[in-house]
């Protein structure tokens, strides 16, 4: 084939050559590491007859992993139930103009709003001594009464709301842009009610954009470790904070292969994940063109 | 009894009046066009009969119902758009028998269906492939079997061809016509080319403005247009002054002479356009720089006929 | 009936505001204010408001060095992933398409291995053999480039595919220009809004990224961040609060930028990895 850089005149089965600073790169700082955690995590711990790895789904970090997917499950769900209902609201309010710009730019700050401001926020709002509590307080229920921390399951599912529901806003946007008017038309013409629109065209056509974001919120709570550090101060029970207490904590339990094997196990979650997203995508886009 | 009727039916959009005491009646199986310039209102009265939009006021009758209030997936009209808009998830098959299925007809009876209405425009191969895998011709095809496949009251087709290459839109005109003709359907088609208008239609309509111009058949419509609009929009044509009044002549009902010194006007020809059968003739009156055109028989035409000569022109005899 | 259908989008939009609002405020409130919350009514509520906290974090020298140390590594972060990533995507654009696929593939990767598991391989691999590398600052640049790596490809593939390169870099030669002038009189100016927009991006991402800093001990700015809370709260939180703000507007004017020149409407700010 013809390209264009001919004139570099570098023979055909030469020119990936200039691929390899960035392959490199990759295997050097993201596969060697990541690798390596596997060949880690399959030597056992100390005190211990069978691997880390085997370790790692017994027991106590069995029920983190369990934690941490349900964690992961549940905001998901709401992330795209209410994301999805966000974005066909604000699709709906045709004007002011710039409300769904000023929209977009708020929930795409909102979706990578992680980490310690995120936290702080929600300390401030939903904590001991937060606002939120105080104003609820006024209406005669008292928040810690109820069983709810901000720290617990039911606090850390509210604050990774925060960036689900903005995440899934941005995904569902353009999907829901991408149903033409005339479909619709064309079914309301053809007998089909409202509802029977949705049935058979409206859902199947956005189907591909709520399950790759379903699959896309999930990862992105599974990996989150940030907000709920800062949100408990290493006590939560999610895997990705067990980790470092491995990590940190490794002279004194001997044990920190298991944290490379915690860390594998979380990669291989996060690999079936992503590659039913990328499934999901590849199918979507036969017929989005 | 008409298959549709328009009864005075007005609508306005934030202050613009996009129809305005439209009233329009199609007798069965007839094929209707409105015709005119984007924004005449054309596509809002085809939107109005699918029930898409509401008029401000005036009926809609279909078999001496006024269906004005009803919602359209209870108006049983056949719809084809310009952007095709075939369902992308589904195949050709599924796609022309979808109307029968929210109908809740049986799935071995629409899969018979689906078939006799591909054979009926010729794609019965094609009923296993994805809407993206066919051509756009193909695809208008489709969308013409998803509308029929219902047997609806009126089809509705909104700006069909255009979308279409130039050999394509043909075919498929054509084959709107014969599907209209064969069954029957009374047809309303709108459309902004004239052309197409004039090849397709029983009647035309032509509008401007949210009013309707004139209505009639291609050949009243071209021959004996009802305003200066209509003779501008459908074909082209001169304005000329004979004496005091100004009169308009088709480019066709003009000839050109050489010898006749006392010829009704002269003229500069300009440019020279061969389009086979016939050669189009750009000219430049000599008193008043008005620009004509004059439409020759090509056989007439000899070599002494070139740019820049000065050349007479007169009304052809009728 | 109707009516309500007509209502639904109000409620649940105004509904998602105060969501998203009320921690902001909350925020705002306790950086800002210097009474207790259980203290707090009707009467004192615009009283004692004061910076005092913000200003005195903001004069703290730890403050200052966590800051130039962020901003040290977000500019060496852009510096390596745009001489690493240009190149590349230009190449598998121009001259050896089969590869792009591959490529594309390996910059999704990030995604599948979290921060926290990549940080884990990182200590476990690196700190036995090269101990001097992970004790720099420095040692962040690398791992930093990689969260990056997925948008900074998507931002530029999406401006090349727009660009009709092929056609450019011919147009370009046929008016007699050799190759490497080409990449940098023609190419780049027409990418500019791709390379700003990635460049933008990853700021944002290195600027709050704590994983990684926190584990490999480094004093970035969310780390000190999070110490800060111990220390001087109100501080913390007005510092919070002003990242912020500054960040809405980076993306605010990011956002405007891209939809002037846009090549796509899908939002490339998904996903920025920076996620928490």
């Amino acid at each position: 084939m013809r390209t264009p850089l001919q004139r570099f005149r570098i023979p055909t089965r030469f020119r990936p050559v200039g691929l390899l600073p960035f392959f490199s790169f990759v295997a050097l700082f993201l596969l060697w590491p990541a690798v390596s955690l596997f060949r880690l995590a399959l030597q056992p711990t100390k005190n211990s007859e069978i691997s880390a790895i085997h370790e790692a789904i017994t027991g106590q970090y069995l029920e983190s992993f369990i934690y941490t997917i349900k964690l992961s499950l549940l905001t998901a769900l709401l992330g795209v139930l209410f994301g999805s209902l966000l974005a066909a609201s604000v699709l709906r309010i045709q004007r002011p103009k710039w409300f769904r710009h000023f929209m977009t730019s708020f929930t795409g700050v909102a979706a990578n709003l992680g980490g310690i401001p995120l936290a702080f926020a929600f300390i401030a709002a939903l904590g001991t001594q937060g606002l939120i509590t105080k104003l609820i307080d006024s209406f005669g229920i008292n928040l810690a009464d109820t069983g709810f921390r901000i720290s617990n399951f039911a606090g850390i599912t509210i604050v990774y709301l925060y960036f689900q529901i903005p995440l899934m806003f941005l995904i569902m946007v353009p999907a829901f842009d991408g149903l033409r008017a005339t479909w619709a038309e064309s079914a309301a013409s053809l007998g089909a009610a409202p509802w029977q629109y949705w049935r058979h065209i409206g859902l199947p056509l956005l189907t591909p954009a709520l399950l790759g974001g379903f699959l896309l919120l999930f990862s992105n709570a599974f990996s989150a470790y940030a907000t709920a550090y800062a949100l408990s101060s290493g006590g939560a029970r999610l895997v990705p904070v067990q980790i470092r207490f491995f990590l940190q904590g490794n002279t004194i339990t001997g044990k920190d292969n298991l944290g490379y094997a915690l860390a594998a196990w979380m990669i291989i979650i996060m690999f079936i994940t992503m590659t039913g997203y990328l499934i999901i995508r590849r199918r979507a886009e036969k017929w989005q063109q | 009894m008409s298959a549709l009727e328009f009864i005075n039916v007005s609508k306005n959009f934030g202050g613009v009046q996009a129809l305005e005491g439209f009233g329009l009646a199609l007798a069965q199986g007839e094929l209707v066009t409105l015709l005119g310039p984007s924004g005449c209102g054309k596509t809002t009265a085809l939107r109005i009969a699918a029930g898409f939009e509401t008029s401000d006021s005036g009926s809609i009758v279909v078999n001496s119902t006024d269906i004005a209030a009803r919602p359209a997936h209870q108006r049983h009209m056949g719809m084809v758009f310009q952007s095709y808009s075939l369902f992308p998830h589904l195949n050709v098959r599924d796609n022309v028998s979808f109307g029968l299925r929210v109908r809740g007809i049986h799935s071995d009876e629409r899969r018979k269906r689906a078939e006799e209405m591909l054979d009926l425009v010729r794609l019965s191969d094609l009923g296993h492939r994805m809407p993206h895998q066919i051509s756009g011709g193909q695809q208008q095809r489709v969308a013409l079997a998803r509308a029929l496949a219902t047997e609806p009251h009126v089809l509705l087709l909104d700006e069909p061809l255009s979308a279409l290459d130039a050999k394509i839109r043909v075919e498929v005109r054509d084959e709107i016509r014969r599907l209209n003709r064969d069954l029957g359907v009374t047809t309303l088609f709108v459309t902004h080319d004239q052309d197409e208008a004039m090849s397709i239609s029983d009647r035309i309509c032509v509008m401007n403005n949210g009013v309707i111009e004139q209505v009639g058949s291609p050949r009243d419509v071209y021959n004996n247009p009802s305003s200066s609009f209509v003779a501008h929009f459908v074909g082209s044509i001169n304005t000329l002054h004979k004496g005091n009044t100004r009169i308009l002549i088709r480019p066709e009902n003009l000839v050109l002479t050489t010898h006749d010194e006392n010829a009704q006007w002269r003229g500069v020809i300009t440019d020279i356009t061969f389009v086979g059968a016939f050669t189009k003739i750009s000219l430049r009156l000599e008193n008043d720089d008005t620009p004509i055109s004059v439409l020759a028989i090509s056989a007439q035409i000899d070599n002494s006929i070139t740019i820049g000569l000065n050349i007479g022109i007169n009304e052809a005899a009728q | 009936m109707k009516r309500v259908g007509k209502a639904w989008p109000y409620i649940f939009i105004a509904l998602a505001i105060i969501f998203f609002i009320a921690p902001l405020l909350s925020m705002a409130r306790f950086a800002f204010q210097r009474i207790p919350v259980i203290s707090l009514g009707k009467n004192n509520l615009f009283k004692k408001w004061t910076a005092d906290g913000l200003l005195v974090t903001l004069r703290d020298p730890e403050f200052k060095h966590s800051l130039s140390v962020s901003l040290k590594v977000a500019f060496f972060t852009v510096i390596v992933l745009l001489l690493m990533m240009i190149p590349t995507t230009l190449l598998v654009h121009l001259s050896t398409p089969r590869w792009r696929g591959l490529v594309e593939t390996v910059t999704i990767l990030p995604y599948v291995v979290p921060p926290i598991a990549l940080v884990v391989g990182v200590s476990g691999t690196y700190r036995s053999i090269a101990p001097w590398f992970l004790a720099s600052n420095y040692s962040l640049v690398p791992f930093y480039a990689i969260l990056a790596m997925p948008f900074t490809f998507r931002s530029l593939d999406v401006g090349i595919k727009a660009l009709d390169l092929r056609t450019l870099v011919d147009a370009a030669r046929s008016l007699g220009s050799s190759s490497l002038r080409v990449m940098w009189n023609v190419l780049l100016p027409n990418l500019r809004t791709s390379i700003v927009n990635a460049t933008f991006l990853t700021i944002t991402v290195v600027l709050g990224e704590f994983t990684i800093a926190s584990l490999l001990l480094k004093r970035t700015l969310p780390m000190y961040m999070a110490q800060e809370q111990g220390r001087e709260p109100q501080g913390a939180l007005g510092l919070g609060l002003l990242i912020l703000v500054l960040t809405t507007l980076l993306f605010t004017l990011v956002g405007m930028m891209r939809r002037k020149n846009s090549a796509s409407n899908v939002p490339q700010q998904i996903n920025s990895g920076m996620v928490p």
